[in-house]
């Protein structure tokens, strides 16, 4: 791979490298989407690398979190949304409206900004999608169960208190178990939606970290507001505005030399 | 540029910038006026250089801390983050040259009371003229962000360094002609060897702004003019085998 051009090798080393000989796992294409008559994304056309993390910036209704949220259709819930043009999963339209959604979201799992527990017990909480798509033995699950709270860096602090409640954990242990409970349907892709905007930095430490971890098994995507957090995180950023996509590329090159004026006025915070 | 949505970061910028540039202004003047006091052997004008390198040194002080606390603060990007690392830079190189410049006035006042022929001082004044219009070539080039400018003062470097090897070989001949000489000459030997370092910051600076305007290395894309080669000058005795 070619440097990105104001790129010298020493930022290009480690885990802040962006591989983009990475395979594609998802490629946008053409993208369009609309609330009724609202045109929310303008013609995207973007790729996500296989085992990356890509940030999505931009201001407040600059398309983002719709960006996210067409990837497991999520969006379908609503009866005047609509998506046109191409989102393909290793391939496949995951807009096709053949593509079984239970089967799509078990495949791209999505973390929301505010935890999500379940009333219900720790170990149910993970349990869940596991116990409506796959029936295990219990001896199974259990494995699973607890492979999954590993991953999501939380096993140590609940593996004595599975039974209790997920709604009586911190916030930031509440949005790792939604993290375990994500990973626990083995998905190829995590969508995270702004996932510490309300932890302290503490927990949201914890979250950056894991988040680095779970980039050597899935692709991920993330909508933060925090630069410092997307510059932090990820390899690959996109740069979005007014429901189009300005500028995309290496994290490095984003954060220290963007191409375009309007990636780099949103970034130093002269956007107006 | 527009501003910052927060003002008070574009004070912290500015003031930055306000701070290099009298910075500069002092080093530039320092620079002259050991240039001049060489030329006339002038004592006290030398003492007046000497003194003026405090206020660099406690303005460098002054813009290291307000950069530090500038990232510290408002976690710059881009453009931003450039001009900040930059300002810590370029206030590094202002004050060693102003160090330099010191260093030649010191030598001046040493070697202010000894009678010796004013050509052996002319190659040291024409490089020390040289040397000011670069610093000032290069200082205006970071006031006005102009690339083209700091592209040219980098590539006469080359020419900087040329001189001064020849002023090492002049300088080894005059000693060599007479040792009365040797005790002016060596002083005058680290006055040039001083100047041409204050060249080679100018370069420095030179090159802190490509990096600033583009965002990319110049040295990644081009190496740098390099033509000094006192290192390995000697000259024969006359007479010698």
């Amino acid at each position: 791979m070619n440097a990105a051009p104001g790129i010298t090798s020493a930022q290009l080393t480690g885990r802040h490298k962006a591989d983009e000989s990475s395979p594609v796992r998802i490629a946008v294409k053409d993208l369009n989407f609309y609330y009724g008559s609202f045109h929310g994304l303008k013609s995207v056309n973007l790729n996500f690398h296989d085992r990356q993390v890509t940030a999505l910036i931009g201001p407040s209704g600059c398309g983002k979190s719709t960006l996210l949220r067409t990837f497991n259709r999520i969006y379908s819930l609503y009866p005047d949304q609509r998506a046109e043009g191409e989102i393909l999963l290793d391939g496949q339209n995951v807009l096709d409206s053949k593509v079984d959604l239970n089967e799509l979201r078990s495949r791209i799992g999505m973390v929301f900004q505010k935890p999500t527990p379940f009333p219900m017990s720790i170990y149910d909480n993970v349990a869940f999608g596991l116990r409506l798509y796959e029936k295990l033995p219990k001896a199974d699950l259990d494995v699973r169960v607890e492979e999954s709270l590993r991953k999501a860096a939380l096993w140590d602090e609940v593996k004595d208190k599975l039974k209790q409640s997920g709604m009586g954990l911190s916030g930031g242990q509440q949005q790792r178990l939604c993290i375990a409970r994500t990973v626990a349907q083995r998905p190829e892709v995590i969508l995270f939606d702004e996932p510490t905007s309300a932890l302290d930095p503490i927990s949201t430490g914890r979250i950056e970290e894991l988040i680095e971890q779970l980039r050597s098994e899935f692709t991920i995507v993330i909508v933060t507001h925090n630069m410092q957090q997307a510059a932090r995180i990820s390899q690959f950023t996109a740069f979005m505005y007014l429901g189009e996509l300005v500028e995309f590329g290496p994290t490095t090159r984003i954060f220290m030399n963007p191409e375009k004026r309007q990636t780099q006025d949103y970034i130093t915070g002269r956007f107006g | 540029m527009p501003d910052h949505i927060v003002t008070s970061y574009d004070t912290d910028l500015e003031d930055l910038r306000r701070s290099i540039s009298e910075m500069g202004g002092i080093a530039e003047k320092m620079m002259t006026e050991a240039g001049e006091a060489l030329v006339r052997r002038d004592s006290p004008l030398a003492q007046a250089v000497i003194s003026a390198d405090t206020r660099l040194d406690t303005l460098q002080r002054e813009i290291e801390e307000r950069a530090i606390l500038l990232i510290a603060r408002r976690q710059p990007l881009a453009i931003d983050l450039r001009e900040t690392v930059t300002a810590i830079r370029v206030s590094n190189d202002i004050e060693r040259i102003g160090d330099l410049a010191k260093n030649v006035a010191k030598r001046v006042v040493a070697i202010a009371d000894q009678i010796q022929p004013q050509k052996i001082v002319i190659g040291v004044q024409h490089m020390s003229d040289l040397v000011q219009e670069q610093l000032k070539d290069v200082l205006d080039a970071y006031a006005s962000r102009d690339i083209k400018a700091a592209l040219d003062v980098w590539e006469r470097d080359d020419a900087i360094d040329a001189l001064y090897n020849s002023l090492f070989r002049e300088l080894l001949t005059y000693m060599m002609e007479d040792p009365r000489n040797i005790s002016f000459c060596t002083h005058l030997l680290f006055v040039a060897k001083n100047i041409e370092r204050i060249g080679d910051h100018t370069t420095n600076i030179a090159e802190t702004i490509h990096y600033l305007v583009t965002g990319e290395n110049l040295l990644a894309e081009r190496e740098r003019p390099k033509n000094d080669a006192s290192n390995y000058a000697t000259v024969d005795m006359p007479g010698a085998a």
